[in-house]
């Protein structure tokens, strides 16, 4: 039974494909004038300042008195987006993203000029496809949506356009494995397709069906993922987006007893938006994997985000404010974790140049012993943003 | 510590200088709009020396995104709400008003040579849609059909597909112009054109029908009789076939300033302007008692 689900959901990516291909092989046959088309960029950059003496975690040296690291400067994001109008209802977009966290994180502190060892791995900004993917809209029935190809999932979706400061800090979920070290299974975008429909103004749904490996990987296996979201909105600027995905996870050797192994994440996001220039949110998720075990019992990997902002001025002064609890692991709640961002988005001569100062405050267990006796590290980082978008 | 409070004191210094600021009400949206929405701000702002508005194009969409996100007072728009940007309202707190301030007989227009004086509703469709390609289908004149519209952003593109087009999509071919000057450019240097402009747009600063440009007659059938859009009982009654209401929309009952303003608009003093202007008034009608509802 389950071998037949399996294979009418492979099934439906590839049906779900096929309009989409005979509408474009009849594009290819009707001369027409060049579509509409636009560019555009989307660069954000900090210059950091670590304000608390013990440093940020992932950079914290074993000897604070050599090659202590108290400020530099990140070129965090570099968006370049493609967007062609074929007709009224289809779109193609292409983004190129280019980010340098990996080189970060990968800055060796006992390098040169200390002891002489290099310190360059890679140290340019590398692009990659993020997105390349058509959009249908009014597909079958009106208010229908389909996407395919590399495409954005549904997973950060409620939370990062409340958020709005993807330049100042991704979200709770999305950031997940840059604050923690904890790998879950998330993605912002992923080979395959997603159907949105909105019922009524009250409630909208959304299927979305991937890979599973997302943009960063081919895919290693033959498991697909499924996405489910469901928003409802009783009231005006009130919202609960409830979501769900699975993937079959391949086994692994160190747990043979676990033939079929699976990967889950629950998540509801609620949203409050009534009062003018205010947007309060609040998220929770949890992610059970099979395969993450501690002396043979599984664990959960959780956390919720309370955030909001207030615009004084439309495109031009806002205030926000963010706290994250992070739960890496459910049965060790000393790795718990916590995160404060406040600071303030200012558009000093226009809306597509801004300078967002912030201040994040960590607050986690120092070392790698995770238990009672272990003591509490706080970081305190202080970040200008400069968000330009053209 | 020191320099946490230092970076605090300097926010705050910051944030409480731009909070500040005089409040303007802001205005964006459609571009069949801007310029008599910008008219009726001057005049009002005259009168009324303490109340700044500013107002911007861009479009109804752009308009309606704007009043969406709240990053305006109020949104200037030449066609209703779809239900999308209904729902996306709803799920931003947004419980749009939508005042009529204005009734566009939406115009036809052609080269002032080319000899076509009327044309149906459905024929008009039909070029826009591509399917008549050359003027000799619908006359005499033997040159291919060249069409200018706006860009999708626009009420008006929308506007004329719903109600002219059937909701089907334009021509490929249609040149996508970004206002209604650009629309009266292209068709007074294009013997072969035809164009959709709103009625303010006719007219130069002696208040005729520009030089190069001829309005033609629409009737609703074949063999019907045709009508201008510039003849106001054609319009009120209901005889010219495109004519549309002009929205300016607020979130909730208007306040303050916008709720001023848009009194005065729908006002005698208001209403004046926009029949100035070219527009027609709202009237005593559906729209007026439509207004007054809104205002409570």
């Amino acid at each position: 039974m389950r071998k037949v689900l399996r294979k009418a959901l492979d099934l439906a990516l590839g049906l779900l494909m096929l309009p989409m291909v005979s509408l474009m092989s009849l594009m290819a046959q009707t001369p027409a004038t060049p579509p509409a088309q636009t560019f555009s960029t989307t660069v954000y950059l900090d210059y950091r300042y670590f304000l608390s003496n013990a440093g940020p975690m992932t950079l914290e040296p074993a000897d604070p008195t050599t090659a202590y690291l108290n400020n530099q400067f990140v070129f965090r994001r570099a968006y370049f987006t493609y967007e062609s109008k074929i007709s009224d209802n289809l779109k193609f977009r292409f983004r190129f993203d280019a980010d340098n966290t990996a080189n970060v994180t990968g800055i060796s502190l006992t390098g040169d000029p200390v002891t002489g060892t290099s310190l360059k791995k890679d140290d340019k900004l590398r692009p990659f496809i993020k997105h390349l993917y058509l959009e249908y809209s009014d597909f079958l029935i009106p208010k229908m949506v389909l996407n395919a190809g590399m495409i954005e999932t549904l997973t950060f979706k409620p939370a990062e356009e409340r958020w709005g400061y993807r330049s100042v800090a991704k979200t709770l979920v999305d950031g997940y494995k840059d604050i923690t070290g904890i790998e879950i299974n998330a993605t912002s975008a992923d080979i395959g397709a997603t159907l949105k429909y909105s019922f009524a103004k009250f409630f909208r749904m959304g299927v979305g069906y991937y890979n599973g490996s997302a943009y960063t990987h081919a895919e290693n296996n033959q498991y697909k993922e499924v996405e489910l979201q469901a928003q409802l909105t009783p009231l005006p600027g009130i919202s609960f987006v409830g979501y769900m995905d699975y993937e079959r996870q391949l086994p692994v050797a160190a747990l043979p007893a676990l033939t079929e192994p699976k990967g889950c994440t629950y998540k509801v996001d609620a949203a409050f938006e009534m009062v003018k220039n205010l947007v309060l949110v609040g998220e929770w998720f949890t992610y059970k994997n099979d395969l993450y075990q501690t002396a043979g019992e599984r664990y959960d990997v959780g956390g919720w985000s309370a955030f909001g902002r207030y615009t004084f001025t439309p495109n031009k002064l806002a205030l926000f404010a963010r706290y994250d609890r992070y739960m890496p692991n459910s049965l060790v709640r000393e790795r718990d974790m916590s995160l404060a961002i406040v600071g303030f988005d200012w558009a000093p001569y226009h809306a597509s140049m801004k300078l967002q100062p912030n201040i994040w405050f960590v607050n986690y267990k120092n070392g790698v012993l995770y238990n009672a006796s272990a003591t509490t590290n706080s970081d305190i980082i202080f970040n200008l943003t400069f968000f330009l978008s053209f | 510590m020191k320099k946490i409070a230092l970076i605090a004191l300097a926010s705050l210094t910051l944030l409480g200088g731009l909070l500040l600021g005089a409040k303007m009400v802001q205005i964006k949206g459609s571009d069949t709009m801007v310029n008599l929405v910008q008219i009726l701000a001057e005049e009002y702002m005259g009168k009324n020396p303490g109340a700044p508005i500013a107002v911007l194009g861009g479009g109804s969409g752009t308009g309606i995104t704007g009043l969406i996100n709240q990053t305006c007072d109020i949104a200037n728009t030449s066609r209703e709400w779809k239900p999308k940007e209904i729902d996306q309202a709803w799920e931003k707190g947004v419980t749009p008003r939508n005042f009529v301030v204005a009734v566009d007989g939406l115009s036809i227009v052609v080269n002032e040579k080319n000899p076509v004086e009327q044309l149906t509703m459905a024929q008009v469709g039909a070029m826009y849609r591509g399917e008549i390609k050359n003027w000799k289908a619908v006359s005499e004149f033997q040159k291919p059909v060249s069409l200018y519209g706006r860009q999708s952003n626009s009420g008006t593109y929308v506007f004329m597909q719903e109600f002219v087009l059937g909701n089907k999509n334009y021509s490929t071919d249609m040149k996508e112009m970004n206002g209604n000057a650009q629309i009266i450019e292209g068709i007074i240097q294009d013997e072969g054109a035809v164009g959709y402009v709103g009625v303010g747009y006719l007219y130069d600063e002696t208040h005729h029908v520009r030089k190069g440009l001829k309005v033609v007659k629409i009737s609703k059938e074949p063999g019907g009789t045709g009508y201008v859009p510039t003849d106001k009982a054609a319009v009120d009654s209901g005889s010219y076939p495109i004519a549309r209401p002009l929205y300016m929309s607020t979130n909730g009952k208007p306040k303050g300033v916008a709720a001023e303003f848009l009194q005065w608009i729908v006002g005698p003093e208001g209403q004046a302007v926009v029949e100035r202007e070219g527009f027609f008034a709202v009237g005593e009608g559906k729209y007026k008692a439509a207004n007054d509802k809104n205002f409570k």
